[in-house]
């Protein structure tokens, strides 16, 4: 679904952590952008609520002002903020009737008017990414003047920028900036500016660009925009503005650490619940294995055998694989049986009826927490064989031991948000040690508006003294299915550094006696 | 060749036994699937006259490998003491006891595919047998097993128990090649009363995995509601 030519498409771009200002500086001056650094921290508490929104900045001013530049400069000089939106008012012009089109055709449409943009789609949007939900916004095609069927995807942002020269215009978009932004030119800098822009690189004439201004662009400024400098937090000259980007980015980073100082106590990291090592194999009275309403598969001969291979650290990785196949599809099936049925009658070819059921649900999806949960997914397939199935790519940042989302590639039923309210979600991930990943999933699916008693978590391993307790505490109504549940889990190292230079062994927790490192023994 | 493992005492099945809509009380030889609304939406599917092939060989497949499952959870396992990766002993169990499957052409083949998903690359064995047109009673017409399959657990395949008549020529077939009656388990999707009374009664030892217990036989002795013809659905011809 994604248009990577269309002028207005989205550009994602994914920066290392120390050529993010070089890349910036480099980056195509096209209007929506996202911009990924490292991955995103939790932005919930303990109790699986969201602690804080996304952080909006509107950028207003005059065309030709030089609002994207000063947008640009925002990212560059914040420097490692996870994930920047900047979003284009262009994308939200209306959608034209033929006679508007055959106006936009010939020129003699007015773009420059406030009600030639949709501002409660715009405020709709801009708020559900305010509120860290999903947004799928418009495409607008100037080659066609019109907006197309397809939407683009955003999610995640910690930073958005909303700019456009009616960017101020809308009480109801104002009210969710948290820094209004106004770029100041003068009108014959814009001008020029916009002579050139339009001779050289849209091959209009000078007598065009001239006819248009006078027409539309100048009354419109006068009229609706430069009004709206009244609104404004900041003034930015639109030239030489490198003092005030400063200011606003110190001011920034200010509300940042003053949040995350607010915030940081109330983060949920579960294995910060653990209980110390010391302690391990002594259950206490908050994990009781029948507190944590799990479903575990019946231990029968079967099950215990294929556990026993899956546990030795002899088995070679064929028998892993086969054994792990195996328990993926038990477990599938077990998970799918929390789906709802009705009746239904069928003739059989023997030509009596048959009453039977059939599932009644529309909407049916996988989503896989790499890598450990792809042990998981030949088994759905094996019982489902026509669902999408999406990931999340969650790791643990090595000094904090925070959970990072470093990809989401969801399914179509859970980015679009009014699919998501009805559909089921198959969650599959290895083990639930710490649950910082699990927690971390469960969130990205409750934030898409997936209803937490559809999601249906599937695991091979449970650590009853690890984080599932805080899981269960904020998530009550997601079912979780596992093969067995283990007593401990502690801290431990494992071969393979995290980064070239440094010791051979990384930190992380293990439960206890376990099955190793899952994704290791199905995947290398 | 391992020696011949002792005919342990059969391993009973986890799982509630609740079909008994048609067949109230089970002989205790007999097992199904738990009756979960989901397994009941699978025969839904397979039922179905206008189910398509595709979906006719992928929810079938999926029963099956319950079946198998289940079936593998009455053979022997033993105590065993594993070292995890992470260093901690772990006291699991060890599967006993070598296996091999039999299926009855043509049906029981549709079968095979499923076994071997859970039981990877094992033996199976096949047995053709046929109504002899002169007496009406069943008749062996060919055979073909694993050499030593005296020393194995056999998983007898047959999708449809309708009579009884071709499984428990099957079973003597099987007997005769010294498989002893208590190491046969007979997996089968859909029984008939009749035909696990006649068969049940016939080999008491004998562990029977059904999927679903259906109302009973018409007069031309086909299963009711049935699904039609097993092989036919499943291979189109």
């Amino acid at each position: 679904m994604s248009h990577p030519d269309l002028t207005t498409g989205i550009e994602r771009l994914v920066l290392g952590e120390g050529d993010k200002a070089t890349e910036v500086a480099a980056l195509p001056p096209k209007k929506n952008t996202v911009l990924v650094s490292h991955g995103r921290p939790p932005w919930y508490g303990e109790d699986g609520q969201r602690i804080c929104d996304a952080f909006v900045i509107g950028v207003a001013g005059g065309s030709a002002s030089g609002k994207t530049h000063v947008a640009r400069q925002l990212v560059k000089k914040l420097g490692s903020i996870p994930t920047v939106i900047i979003l284009s008012q262009d994308s939200f012009y209306r959608y034209h009737t033929p006679e508007e089109l055959a106006l936009a055709h010939a020129n003699l449409l007015d773009f420059d008017h406030p009600d030639a943009l949709d501002m409660p789609m715009f405020a709709a949007c801009l708020a559900d990414l305010k509120a860290c939900k999903q947004s799928n916004i418009p495409i607008y095609s100037f080659a066609e003047h019109q907006r197309l069927q397809e939407t683009k995807y955003l999610y995640g942002a910690t930073i958005i920028i909303a700019e456009g020269i009616m960017a101020l215009v809308d009480p109801a978009l104002r009210a969710l900036y948290d820094l209004k932004v106004f770029v100041q030119a003068d009108s014959d800098l814009m001008l020029a500016r916009r002579i050139k822009r339009d001779v050289t690189e849209r091959g209009r004439t000078v007598d065009g660009v001239l006819d248009q201004y006078l027409r539309f662009v100048k009354p419109s400024y006068d009229n609706f925009v430069r009004p709206t400098a009244a609104h404004a937090d900041i003034i930015v000259p639109g030239s030489n503005n490198d003092v005030a980007i400063a200011l606003i980015c110190t001011h920034i980073r200010q509300q940042f650490q003053d949040r995350a100082n607010r915030f940081r106590a109330k983060i949920a990291i579960p294995h910060l619940y653990v209980p110390p090592k010391s302690r391990s194999g002594t259950s206490s009275p908050e994990c009781k294995l029948e507190d944590l309403d799990l479903i575990c598969l019946p231990q029968t001969p079967q099950i215990q055998g294929i556990l026993t291979i899956l546990r030795d650290r002899t088995t070679d990785r064929q028998d892993f694989y086969f054994f792990a196949d195996r328990l993926a599809t038990l477990l599938a099936e077990r998970s799918l049986e929390f789906l709802p049925f009705v009746s239904k009658t069928v003739s059989t070819p023997m030509g009596v009826d048959y009453h039977g059921q059939e599932p009644d649900l529309q909407y049916l999806c996988g989503v896989t927490i790499l890598r450990s949960g792809g042990a998981l997914e030949r088994g759905f397939r094996r019982v489902i064989n026509n669902a999408p199935v999406g990931s999340l790519l969650i790791q643990t940042e090595h000094e904090t031991g925070d959970p990072l989302l470093l990809q989401a590639k969801l399914p179509d039923f859970v980015r679009q948000r009014h699919i998501a309210e009805k559909a089921w979600v198959y969650l599959l991930d290895g083990q639930i040690g710490t649950a910082a990943a699990a927690f971390m999933a469960i969130r990205v699916l409750l934030d898409h508006g997936v209803q937490e008693d559809r999601i249906i978590f599937a695991a091979f391993l449970i650590a009853r003294t690890g984080g599932i307790s805080v899981l269960r505490k904020a998530f009550p109504k997601v079912r979780i299915v596992c093969a067995a549940v283990d007593d401990r889990i502690s801290e431990g190292w494992i071969e393979g550094g995290a980064k070239p230079g440094e010791s051979n062994r990384t930190k992380v927790w293990l439960i206890q006696p376990g099955m190793g490192q899952i994704g290791d023994r199905y995947y290398l | 060749m391992s020696s011949v493992p002792a005919p342990a005492p059969p391993q009973p099945a986890n799982h509630v036994n609740t079909n008994q809509a048609h067949m109230n009380p089970l002989p205790p030889s007999v097992f199904t699937l738990p009756q979960t609304a989901q397994l009941e939406a699978l025969y839904t599917i397979i039922r179905d006259k206008n189910t398509s092939r595709g979906d006719f060989l992928f929810y079938s497949d999926r029963i099956i490998r319950l079946l198998v499952e289940e079936g593998l959870n009455h053979l022997p396992v033993v105590k065993k003491t594993i070292e995890t990766p992470t260093g901690s002993t772990y006291e699991g169990v060890g599967f006993q006891g070598k296996i091999c499957g039999v299926s009855i052409l043509r049906a029981g083949e549709a079968m095979e595919a499923g076994l071997r998903e859970v039981c990877r690359s094992v033996r199976i064995g096949k047995i053709l047998i046929q109504r002899d047109e002169e007496t009406a009673q069943p008749k062996l017409f060919y055979s073909k097993f694993p050499p030593d399959i005296k020393n194995r657990y056999v998983l007898l395949l047959d999708p449809m128990l309708a009579t009884g008549g071709s499984a428990i020529k099957a079973v003597e077939v099987l007997m005769e090649q010294g498989v002893p009656e208590e190491r046969i388990i007979f997996i089968n999707l859909i029984a008939s009363p009749e035909g696990l009374t006649t068969f049940t009664s016939k080999y008491p030892l004998l562990k029977v995995i059904t999927g679903w217990i259906d109302e009973g036989l018409n007069e031309k002795a086909f299963i009711i509601p049935g699904l039609g013809d097993f092989g036919e659905r499943r291979y189109c011809v």
